[in-house]
């Protein structure tokens, strides 16, 4: 069997940090506009 | 305020289902015997394929209703789900070059399926540049339903280009005429993360939708920019 599990740990972790990215973004823009 | 409250419960509610998702394709899923451990990319790189497509449909849905209707609700729903399908999108470019490193020998190539995601990911980029650049709302919303109808023109090419054009990307396994070639274990998984990214899919585009009716509300008191 192939040797390739950092690319899938890789995958992974840039899936997660996009995702809690865009979360995190529309939380802070929505609070932003509630402020203002 | 009740709608982005629940925006924000379905998206955290999705998250931590997608803590679960991760936790049974890592753990609790076999590995593919030929492609190895990274064949597990496939968990999260054909839900969010199918999800980028699925938002751009939406998009050029909800732009055909609205040029009939004037509906500024559809105008929103649009941008909101344009903008979510930008992320799932960013997500297929950039897990798909990650699983092809190892597999194929080469992070990115010029291949029909590829190329039409590309351009899909560039006609969001460009419908959302075309929303931050008209000032004026019911302008800024009919161009931008025009763009989100070429839009969806687009996705059949991406589904039928393995079909069309000689290509490395694999056939599709899962969303084919016929049953599903994959074992039950690996189809319940992908399954379950389909489900998973739909939630995602809704809290993203509910929180947006609320966001732009924020900005809107603002925007007509004179006190920020246009969405």
């Amino acid at each position: 069997m192939p040797e390739n599990g950092n690319y899938m740990i890789a995958a992974y972790i840039v899936v997660g940090v996009i995702l809690i990215g865009y979360a995190l973004s529309l939380y802070l823009r929505t609070r932003r506009s509630l402020r203002a | 305020m009740r709608m982005l409250r629940a925006g924000r419960w379905i998206t955290a509610v999705a998250l931590v289902l997608l803590a679960g998702v991760y936790v049974r394709a890592l753990a609790y899923t076999p590995i593919e015997q030929s492609q190895g451990l990274a064949q597990k990319i496939f968990y999260l790189h054909v839900p969010a394929a199918i999800w980028a497509e699925m938002a751009m449909i939406l998009v050029g849905l909800s732009s055909v209703f609205y040029l009939f209707t004037k509906d500024p609700r559809l105008d929103r729903f649009a941008a909101a789900s344009a903008e979510v399908g930008t992320i799932f999108c960013a997500i297929v470019l950039t897990t798909g070059p990650i699983w092809g490193k190892p597999i194929w020998g080469t992070w990115w190539t010029w291949d029909a399926r590829l190329t039409f995601t590309l351009f899909l990911f560039l006609l969001y980029i460009g419908y959302l540049l075309l929303r931050g650049a008209i000032p004026d709302p019911a302008m800024r919303a009919r161009y931008a339903a025009v763009l989100g109808i070429c839009g969806m023109c687009e996705v059949p090419f991406i589904h039928l280009s393995v079909y069309m054009f000689p290509t490395l990307h694999p056939m599709p396994i899962v969303l084919k005429p016929g049953a599903p070639s994959l074992p039950g274990s690996m189809l319940l998984t992908w399954a379950l993360s389909l489900g998973v990214f739909t939630l995602l899919y809704v809290g993203f585009v509910v929180q947006r939708y609320a966001l732009s009716y924020l900005r809107e509300q603002l925007e007509a008191a004179g006190e920020v920019g246009h969405a």
